[in-house]
């Protein structure tokens, strides 16, 4: 089956059987109408990869708002510098690198806030209520009280930065391995043990029944 | 249970729960995102912070050496340094 995917929408991408993902030469032709300055090419760009890029920082953030942020961000980041852009990755490539290392970024000022709200309502140094965000456990988690999702959502948090990447690129975003080594900037094999080791670690936690195996 | 039978399970169960991760209904950006990039982009364009004339000398490492410089041409270094016509000093008391 062939799938065409055109250029240029102005409104959102109509719903079709064919994969949502575009192809290369697709993609580099619109980052060559993007360093014309083409407007028209940039609304296609968000368009095409706004709902993946949300995708990839909600699930580092489990936070809307964070990960709307985070979105904005990347999408702005690109227009400002789609010039220096020479292609050695690919666009979707670069586009997942900004986003999950905006993620992370993001992520780790907040919990540096969290810890220094935490340390100064030790000392009294302020009297205010120490906010906590909103936990957004995952909607169909909630809805169906799937306890064991939302356990293993907990713990994929909990994953150091480079594991807790990969196994959401891999498992949420389905990329393949080469394209997580590539936007990780390392080697597959690199990216297979980082998965191995999320694996293990997720697989002791979420399950009782998972843990001798 | 055998070892292996209970082990079979327990990958079933993996790779269940694997399933459910990867076909959780997707997450997605409240409607007219677009726009609000937009937005953001022409806010961060307009708070652009213009370089001001003699900018640099609000640096504090600039602002000092410049300051030293003024000292150094002004001549006040002069008085530090001993008068051409002075005896030299004599370490002797005779």
């Amino acid at each position: 089956m062939t799938c065409s995917i055109p250029l240029l929408w102005v409104d959102d991408p109509p719903a079709t059987a064919c994969p949502a993902r575009p192809s290369e030469a697709a993609d580099a032709a619109l980052v060559a109408q993007l360093q014309q300055g083409s407007e028209a090419a940039f609304r296609t760009l968000v368009a095409r990869y706004q709902d993946r890029i949300y995708q990839t920082a909600f699930s580092l953030l489990r936070s809307a708002e964070e990960a709307e942020d985070v979105a904005q961000e990347v999408f702005v980041e690109v227009y400002q510098t789609i010039g220096r852009f020479r292609g050695e990755a690919a666009l979707s490539t670069w586009l997942y690198r900004l986003a999950t290392s905006r993620a992370l970024k993001n992520r780790r000022r907040t919990r540096a806030k969290k810890r220094f709200a935490f340390f100064t309502s030790l000392l009294g140094l302020d009297n205010e209520t120490l906010y906590e965000p909103p936990d957004h456990a995952h909607p169909q988690a909630l809805l169906e009280g799937r306890q064991q999702l939302q356990l293993l959502l907990a713990h994929i948090a909990r994953l150091p930065d480079q594991q807790q990447v990969a196994f959401t690129l891999r498992h949420e975003q389905e990329l393949s391995y080469e394209e997580i080594a590539a936007v990780l900037e390392t080697t597959v094999s690199a990216v297979e043990s980082l998965l191995f080791r999320a694996r293990q670690t997720l697989r002791k936690h979420v399950n009782p029944l998972l843990r001798n195996v | 249970m055998s070892d292996s039978a209970a082990r079979s399970n327990a990958d079933e169960v993996w790779d269940d729960l694997l399933d459910q991760l990867a076909t959780q209904p997707k997450a997605q950006p409240r409607p007219f995102f677009y726009t609000r990039v937009q937005a953001r982009l022409a806010a961060e364009a307009s708070a652009a912070p213009r370089p001001k004339p003699l900018g640099w000398l609000w640096r504090p490492a600039y602002a000092v050496l410049l300051g030293v410089l003024v000292l150094m041409l002004s001549g006040d270094g002069a008085a530090l340094r001993p008068a051409a016509g002075a005896a030299p000093y004599n370490a002797s008391p005779r």
